[in-house]
């Protein structure tokens, strides 16, 4: 309730603003049953003509000034929504941003996208209360005076009778809401069905299969029609004792201010206009009515956006980027704790597997397991805790961000966002342009193009660009699915490469990219990355061919170290792994299934 | 990109009123109910007014107790007709709206691929999703509320009418207005709503990738641009939302304003006829109360009408998956031989622009054929090609010396099966996931299938076959997924099997393993293999290089590196 509080803070002026104009438009709705009714009484039943013009005249007037007023109340109140909605969005946004590498280990994308598609609505709809639903309390108040100058009895009868139809009504709605949600659910289920048969349409193409699937679809969907007339049924009752109930209610209201009419209490006037509260006052009613239950379900929605926001990065040793620099760059927030990093590149030592990086170096490392390469990248880049050190000095006291800046891991299947693929090229630029006083050493504007260019050439990738409408102006998609495998993997790392880091670890760069290219890249990558450490975690003869040095890594060790031709010729397990021609062969694993290959 | 068709007006009319034609019974049936429903509504009022004139006439009591009986017995009476006029109304939305979809699914299972690729699979999934449902909710609430609503609001002017046709006449002065201001709406509001729909689901696409990508946004430090990114989301978000909001204030200032004319008009000449004696108070009175009944049903029409026009053009993108003309059945029964014959094959994508010029290549029944060659030199083309999914622009490809776009799509896929690197693992368990290329194979052979391929994940499957894949259940890695396709492929047994870097999402290692295991499945089976590792070029028969869309290669691996070309090279460096 403490986050509903602070939207409404955010916006004083304009919520009050809403309780005004929403609470005239609440009474306003009580005026037209009052001037029909005086209509009737002075004009026609007195056959005044004058007074009948005078009558109707105000009907038009108050026709006109109501639907100002509502309109008003309804821009109010929606400006007030989005305003709350759009700062939920942008802290939401910053939270997300900012937590990093934790996020999807603590919590699924769904979650995520509930927050954001209707947690962040349902709260700010909660704020509708402050504006026609204090206007509803006042309304009913008005009405209540109204009627009681007409009658104590029949104004008792009304003020009691129409909140008690409501609450009879309300929960009847409450359980349709709930049969609706699972014929929802089940027609989320069909349609996913649909999308599913849609994208797999190549497979099924492919190999066959298609009568199989429209059977099973056609199945679901019968199933989702006897649900739908499960749902019929219980919704045509509701709907029905929905309108019986209040109808029943009026016909008894109107019972007795007939009877209270004759026997000369009333005049035939007040008669009509008791007619006319009796529906007015379902509005106001109705209001707290649906407000209530959108308070009780925005505190839910509430409650998930506070637990997204208290999410905190994950502990990986030393200063967390909270103290340092993350909440306002305050100087002195360094905590003594703290280490600083190698002023000038060092060389980063992992005492884990025993695998030193010498500083300005194209180091290889072959892993028996892709699972262990991971894991060292998590090390070195310090996604873990560990006793990597860097210069000498331990990797986890140095401050996160430092590390970040300095160090990249390159995963091979790191996100791409979407945007234009200039964009996505440049992200780690552009973010640091945005960064006060820290885009000096970058090129601006017109020689950057030339840069991602040059970068797009060491990755091979200039192909990519080439075959789009509008080459790095081309707006590709999430994840940039309309690319190929091997075309993503080259953007990854023409990306990787113009964050131009320090280090630069790279996990299995080229395992999606054809021999040809694959020769073209490890080249240009040795050159374009000379002088400046680099690490590669790949099996691939061709890449490892240009490393300075290479290390084998097996059970968690690293058993050998040397150039790629030395470990060819002195570590057996090394050719096995690396040697994708007949030689593997020729060795030991010449029995089983392979015997018949040839 | 040639986009998928959309119904013109005069198919989506004809297609609706045989969703009626079909139905006839129940639609009649639901129309005399409402109409009985809508006319007991109309009592009360009625009754009303007959209450007033009596009062106003020195009634006594025991007149008013009957006439409120009567006003309690027309509501209960309403209440049930309304029911099962609902009820009946609601099975035959939901059966319209099923017999829908189910022809939607089988419309778009008869595509033919090049068709649903030419269009974008983006086309197809938006309308297989959003406007499959859109039409769902309109048959199923949109139409029978303005259905409903509609009758209502006809008996309540008719009874008007009935009461004295001048009163009538004066009851329609609200509604011009009224019409114009919808007019005006209507034509802005679909595309409006569509905007703020789209700019929302953008805002939580941002924040959902944001989370997705959390830790590329930690690495490459993307957090300012994230947020520069999100925040131009949430202004758009904003921007589209005032935009409609501007449009609801004109409607809303306009219609609202009408509401209370009718009823002045009314009361007015209602007045200036009582004096004359032509019509009664009770009558003017209740003239007045059916006018305010009226607002209801038209507040409901004008409310929902946007939906309904949304509906409307949701179902002219769904009836026009159905007016792609499905896949050729194909001219030629099945081909006697095995052998696949390419003879000066040239192909164009919609530019014009040849890829392939003049491909020759003749392959063996129990081949194996490599093809490698650098990424855009035409290898996938040509793999389409042999698969039979396009047909050479010039040129022939042909099988057992029938061209291959001839054979009967179903029979030409038993024959002749393409795997390529886009993998999809359906929903459903792994035994679904199967089952559908082999309909007849047993558990047994299922396993067997996935050990062929190296797939030993399989082994730690909680429920082995029945394991639940997919969305919301257990999400198989690229690598798992693309074994399970060759898994599939194994069951399905083709004599020809065209791989296009079927392994591409493998680690090399595993990608070797389950090369050769498939390798020994397939004995005798024809396989052309497109492969970016020279290790698949080297276990094959015969390797063929391609660059620039032309072959420039062509022989055993031992051929090739002793005639030192491009082939050789790159294996010396790749072997060195």
């Amino acid at each position: 309730m403490r986050y509903v509080w602070w939207l409404v803070r955010c916006q004083p002026w304009r919520v009050l603003r809403g309780t005004v104009v929403g609470t005239a438009w609440m009474i306003g709705l009580s005026v037209r049953p009052y001037l029909v009714s005086r209509a009737v009484d002075d004009g026609l039943r007195a056959h005044d003509p004058r007074a009948l013009l005078l009558w109707v005249a105000a009907i038009v007037v108050a026709g006109a000034g109501l639907s100002y007023l509502g309109i008003m109340r309804h821009r109010t109140m929606t400006f007030v929504r989005e305003d709350a909605t759009a700062r939920s969005a942008a802290v939401l946004l910053r939270q997300l941003s900012r937590i990093g590498a934790v996020l999807p280990r603590r919590l699924a994308a769904g979650e995520v996208a509930t927050v954001g598609g209707s947690d962040i609505g349902y709260t700010s709809q909660v704020l509708t209360m402050t504006g026609p639903g204090v206007g509803a309390v006042i309304a009913y108040a008005v009405i209540a005076v109204v009627l009681w100058s007409v009658s104590p009895l029949l104004a008792l009868c009304v003020l009691l009778g129409v909140p008690a139809i409501a609450l009879i009504i309300g929960p009847l709605l409450r359980r349709l809401e709930r049969a609706e949600s699972v014929y929802r659910h089940q027609q989320g289920v069909l349609t996913t069905r649909a999308g599913d048969i849609v994208a797999g349409l190549r497979v099924l193409a492919g190999v066959g299969g298609r009568g199989l699937f429209a059977r099973r679809y056609a199945a679901r969907s019968q199933d989702l029609l006897a649900e739908g007339y499960r749902v019929g049924a219980v919704y045509s009752w509701i709907d029905a004792l929905t309108v019986a109930i209040p109808g029943l209610f009026l016909a008894a209201v109107v019972w007795l201010a007939a009877r209270m009419a004759v026997a000369g209490d009333i005049t035939v006037g007040q008669m009509v206009a008791v007619y006319g509260y009796v529906a007015t006052l379902i509005v106001p009613v109705w209001f707290l009515l649906e407000g209530s239950y959108g308070v009780i379900r925005g505190r839910v929605a509430a409650r998930r956006i506070i637990a997204l926001l208290n999410l905190t990065p994950d502990h990986v040793g030393g200063p967390t980027p909270q103290d340092v620099g993350g909440l306002g760059n305050v100087p002195g927030a360094r905590r003594p704790l703290a280490r600083s990093a190698p002023v000038r590149p060092a060389d980063l030592y992992d005492p884990a597997c025993g695998l030193t990086v010498g500083d300005g170096r194209l180091v290889g490392v072959a892993a028996d397991d892709p699972a262990e390469a991971i894991a060292l990248a998590d090390r070195l880049g310090r996604y873990v805790v560990s006793d990597v050190t860097w210069g000498g000095v331990p990797l986890t006291g140095i401050a996160l961000d430092q590390v970040r800046a300095r160090i990249l891991v390159a995963d091979h299947d790191s996100y791409l966002f979407a945007g234009t693929l200039r964009d996505i090229l440049r992200a780690r630029e552009a973010s640091a342009d945005g960064r006060a006083g820290n885009g000096g050493t970058l090129a601006r504007e017109g020689g950057a193009d030339h840069r991602v260019t040059a970068a797009l050439r060491i990755a091979s990738a200039e192909d990519v660009a080439d075959a789009l409408p509008v080459g790095l102006g081309t707006p590709i998609d999430t994840r940039a699915r309309t690319l190929s495998g091997g075309q993503r993997q080259r953007v990854r790392l023409a990306r990787a490469l113009l964050a131009e880091p320090e280090v630069l670890i790279l996990i299995d760069p080229t395992s999606a990219v054809d021999a040809h290219t694959e020769a073209r890249i490890a080249e240009r990558l040795r050159a374009a990355r000379a002088g400046r450490t680099t690490i590669v975690l790949a099996t691939s003869p061709l890449l490892l061919g240009h490393a300075d040095t290479v290390a084998h890594l097996s059970e968690g060790r690293i058993v050998a170290t040397g150039t790629h031709a030395e470990l060819l010729e002195q570590d057996r397990g090394y050719r096995q792994l690396v040697a994708r021609g007949s030689d593997a062969l020729d060795s030991e694993d010449f029995t089983g299934p392979e015997g018949a290959l040839r | 990109m040639s986009r998928l068709p959309v119904a013109d007006r005069a198919a989506v009319r004809r297609e609706m009123l045989d969703l009626v034609g079909r139905d006839r019974r129940a639609v009649l049936v639901v129309l005399v109910l409402h109409g009985a429903a809508a006319i007991a509504g109309l009592a009360a009022p009625w009754l009303l007014g007959t209450i007033v004139d009596q009062v106003a006439a020195g009634a006594r009591v025991a007149t008013v107790d009957r006439l409120a009986v009567a006003i309690g017995g027309c509501v209960l009476v309403q209440a049930l007709l309304s029911r099962y006029a609902q009820y009946a109304g609601h099975r035959f939305g939901e059966r319209a709206v099923a017999r829908l979809r189910e022809e939607f699914i089988r419309k778009t299972l008869g595509l033919p691929v090049s068709v649903v690729e030419r269009a974008g699979s983006g086309d197809l999934a938006t309308r297989s999703s959003v406007d499959v449902s859109t039409v769902g909710t309109t048959v199923r609430d949109v139409v029978p509320t303005i259905v409903i609503a509609s009758a209502q609001l006809t008996l309540l002017f008719g009874a008007i009418f009935l009461l004295h046709p001048m009163l009538g006449l004066v009851a329609l002065a609200g509604l011009p207005p009224i019409w114009a201001a919808s007019r005006w709406y209507l034509r802005r509001a679909s595309s409006a709503y569509l905007a703020e729909g789209a700019a929302t689901a953008e805002l939580t696409e941002t924040l959902t990738t944001t989370a997705e990508g959390a830790r590329t946004v930690e690495a490459l430090r993307l957090t300012d641009d994230r947020i520069v990114h999100g925040t131009e989301r949430i202004a758009r978000v904003w921007t589209t939302r005032r935009a409609t909001l501007a449009l609801r204030t004109v409607f809303y200032t306009v219609v609202e304003a009408s509401y209370p004319l009718p009823i002045a008009a009314v009361l007015l000449v209602g007045g200036f006829f009582l004096s004359k004696g032509m019509v009664s108070l009770g009558e003017v009175v209740a003239a007045a109360l059916y006018l305010q009944q009226a607002i209801e049903p038209l507040d409901r029409i004008l409310q929902w009408t946007e939906q309904a026009q949304r509906g409307f053009a949701s179902f002219a993108r769904v009836l026009g998956v159905g007016q792609v003309p499905p896949e050729p059945p194909g001219k030629a029964s099945a081909p006697p031989g095995e052998r696949l014959v390419v003879r000066g094959a040239r192909f164009s994508y919609t530019d014009g622009h040849d890829v392939l010029h003049g491909i020759d290549l003749e392959v063996r029944p129990g081949e194996r054929l490599a093809v490698v060659g650098p990424s855009g030199a035409g290898k996938s083309t040509l793999a389409r090609l042999l698969a039979g999914i396009d047909a050479p622009r010039h040129g022939v490809v042909s099988i057992g010396g029938c061209p291959v776009t001839d054979l009967d799509p179903a029979e030409r896929r038993r024959r002749i099966a393409l795997v390529t690197q886009e993998h999809h693992v359906f929903i459903g368990s792994v035994r679904d996931n199967l089952a559908f290329a082999a309909p007849d194979a047993s558990d047994d052979q299922m396993r067997a299938a996935l050990v062929a391929v190296g797939a030993d994940w399989y082994a730690e499957l909680p429920d082995g076959l029945d394991t639940e894949l997919g969305d919301g259940a257990r999400q198989l890695g690229a690598a798992d997924a693309q074994q399970l396709a060759l898994a599939r492929l194994v069951l399905a047994d083709p004599h020809t099997l065209i791989l296009d870097e079927a392994t591409a999402a493998l680690d090399p290692t595993t990608a070797r393993r389950t090369e050769r295991a498939l390798a020994a499945v397939l004995t005798g089976r024809t396989v052309i293999a497109i492969a970016h590792r020279l290790n698949t070029a080297h276990d094959a028969d015969r390797v063929a290089v391609m660059e620039d869309g032309r072959i420039t290669e062509l022989g055993s691996h031992d051929e090739l590196v002793r005639a030192d070309g491009a082939y050789a090279s790159l294996w010396r460096s790749w072997h060195s």
